[in-house]
């Protein structure tokens, strides 16, 4: 019983992680109707640049955010201006096939730099700590990710909610031609959401690539796992995309516990029964 | 209201290009006589890719369908024509047809979940279901695990026959589904997905059933994929989890039609000879070649997003298989507006709608 206790929450913090992959595109789907097909690539890119600021500066993985987040930021910004923002806004064909066309460049481009073996983030004593509650063993880490994920999620739907900036995007989510009227330049506008979501994925990449290790091609299936989270959340509900991705997680790990090598096959189970079930999403009150 | 005709842009050309159709397929047949193994196991590679690029593209060039999991066909067609050849032991270019129902019933099944998303969440959606499709095929025993089967039903065959075989089959598939694809884009279908494309809300107003026609083409491009999978394993003898249900193949599906023209039936063909033309020329680069293949591709959408078929199109106002619907001058619909007036934009000289 126990056994399965400890699975469960451990779901739940690896869910908080797949949510906090979820929620850059749960953004960019929201404000900019596009999905990324990159964005498992550029979550894979965010922890190999980690990983090069670690080597250089000899710091730790939360160090090297500080030069890790303004730069994927730029990446990001750079992205939408240059490329993205040519597209955005037509048909969805075009988003998604520039988007994949990018996805297979990040993919070899990293395998040329970086060869493709696979590594992680060295953490040192924090990925070994871990509490003791009530004969249930949790590591420090994946609770630490658990909290920083929470945090990000009240910060954007703070941001979302409170802010000038976030009313701009729910101005631009719910309709663009009338957000140009009153004043909103939109590709300029996209530029900046691109960059904060860059910022939450890098976020998201130094948290994972902690807990696993990565390679070059483990890109679509991070896209995927974010996806689903969306997609089970409910479409334009920050909060469900963490719930969805704790769903995720959960499925994830209950179904590994049965069968080792069935883990994500679960997780995608979960998905597709539930989108029969319910198409508007687990955690969506509206009708779709 | 009053009703007009369509008509198809054909000429009295037809003889003789029948003749020289005609022709061409003699030539086509006669080649496993002409030409060595290594020709033929690439031509059948080429044909193979070339029916997937074009089932890729009747979905996402017509059907509004954006397939990123399009693999998961032709893991279903080649696992199911190899575990069926080998328990009944029979050659395998017979049992294709199972291929083809097989990856239809699959189809049908999925459109259940799958058709419940739309748009860019359709594409994701597909991708999911193919890699789901792959983690249990590595899983299940009776197909091999991780280690996948081998096609031991060809042991007995030998080696030019089953070239052959191989090779006329592809042919075979090759030719009905440009067939196939031109019956569907010239009948009801295809013009309830033309007009779908148009302007969904003015079409379902009209009556068409999206749905429906959306469910059709996603069947046939199914069936295609299946079939033209099962027949590139043949064309190798052996299937694994990890090769059949990867997304590279939907990637070259993706880079042939983005290169050669989305939404034409014409791009694919293309497509598939600048795809293996620069396949056999730059892929020893390793990864800088996929890196050039997907700039291209990038490059392509955003400066022509038709393709090289675009510019071909537009110079020569060609349409060799006859899809373009022209709207005659003498038709003005007066429709059924009382005050007798045609709309303003329906009085235009012939106006094609593809």
């Amino acid at each position: 019983m126990i056994v399965w206790i400890e699975t469960f929450i451990n779901g739940i913090t690896l869910g908080a992680l797949y949510g906090l992959f979820g929620l850059g595109l749960s953004l960019s789907l929201g404000v900019m109707r596009m999905i990324n097909i990159a964005h498992g690539d550029l979550i894979v890119l965010g922890a190999y640049l980690a990983s090069i600021v670690m080597a250089a500066l000899h710091c730790g993985p939360f160090t090297s955010l500080l030069i890790v987040l303004p730069v994927m930021f730029c990446i990001g910004w750079l992205l939408q201006r240059c490329l993205l923002n040519f597209v955005v806004g037509l048909d969805p064909l075009a988003p998604l096939l520039l988007t994949f066309g990018l996805s297979i460049v990040l993919q070899n481009l990293l395998q040329e730099i970086f060869t493709a073996d696979t590594r992680s983030l060295p953490s040192g004593d924090i990925s070994l700590a871990g509490l003791q509650l009530g004969g249930v063993s949790l590591g420090l880490l994946p609770v630490l990710t658990t909290v920083i994920s929470v945090l990000v999620f009240a910060a954007v739907s703070l941001l979302l909610s409170r802010t000038s900036v976030g009313r701009q995007a729910r101005a631009v989510a719910d309709d663009l031609s009338t957000a140009r009227l009153v004043g909103i330049d939109g590709h300029r506008f996209f530029a900046l959401v691109t960059g904060f979501i860059m910022v939450a994925v890098s976020l998201a990449s130094v948290l994972y690539g902690i807990r696993a290790p990565f390679s070059p091609t483990s890109g679509p299936e991070r896209l995927l796992y974010s996806f689903e989270a969306v997609v089970l959340g409910g479409l334009g509900n920050v909060w469900g995309t963490l719930l969805g991705g704790m769903a995720i997680g959960i499925a994830q790990l209950m179904g590994a516990k049965v069968n080792a090598s069935l883990g994500p096959f679960f997780g995608h189970l979960v998905f597709l029964v539930a989108l029969i079930v319910r198409p508007q999403g687990l955690f969506s009150r509206a009708k779709s | 209201m009053t009703s007009f005709t369509v008509s198809s842009s054909r000429t009295a050309t037809r003889v003789a290009g029948t003749l020289l159709l005609a022709m061409l397929l003699l030539a086509l047949l006669a080649i496993p006589w002409l030409t060595g193994f290594s020709t033929q196991r690439l031509l059948v590679e080429a044909m193979t890719m070339f029916v997937i690029a074009l089932a890729w593209n009747l979905l996402a060039g017509f059907g509004g369908l954006i397939a990123i999991g399009q693999h998961a066909f032709i893991g279903v067609g080649a696992y199911s024509l190899f575990f069926l050849s080998n328990s009944l032991d029979c050659a395998p270019w017979l049992l294709l047809p199972l291929a083809t129902l097989s990856a239809l019933a699959f189809a049908l099944l999925s459109a259940w979940p799958m058709f419940r998303l739309s748009g860019p969440y359709f594409a994701v959606g597909t991708w999911v279901l193919a890699e789901m499709l792959r983690i249990a095929a590595q899983n299940t025993d009776v197909l091999g695990a991780g280690s996948g089967l081998s096609l031991d039903a060809m042991n007995n065959i030998d080696r030019w026959t089953r070239n052959a075989g191989s090779y006329w089959a592809a042919l075979a598939l090759c030719i009905s589904a440009v067939v196939v694809a031109r019956m569907t884009l010239r009948g009801r279908i295809g013009l309830a997905l033309m007009s779908v494309r148009d302007s969904e809300v003015a079409a379902t107003a009209c009556g068409v059933s999206v749905r429906k026609a959306k469910l059709w083409i996603w069947l046939i491009a199914a069936a295609m994929t299946g079939t033209a999978g099962a027949l590139a394993y043949i064309n190798t003898l052996q299937v694994t989890p990890d090769a059949s249900f990867s997304l590279n193949w939907t990637a070259a599906a993706i880079f042939i039609a983005v290169l050669g023209g989305i939404g034409t039936l014409e791009g694919p063909f293309l497509g598939t000879l600048l795809y293996f033309f620069l396949r056999e020329s730059f892929s020893a680069y390793g990864a800088w070649y996929f890196i050039g293949l997907g700039s291209l591709a990038i490059f392509a959408m955003l400066f022509s997003p038709g393709g090289a078929w675009a510019p071909i199109k537009r110079r020569w106002d060609w349409d060799p298989l006859g899809l373009r619907r022209l709207m005659p001058t003498d038709a003005t619909p007066t429709l059924s507006l009382k005050t007798g007036e045609a709309p303003p934009n329906m009085a235009r000289p012939p106006q094609r709608t593809q």
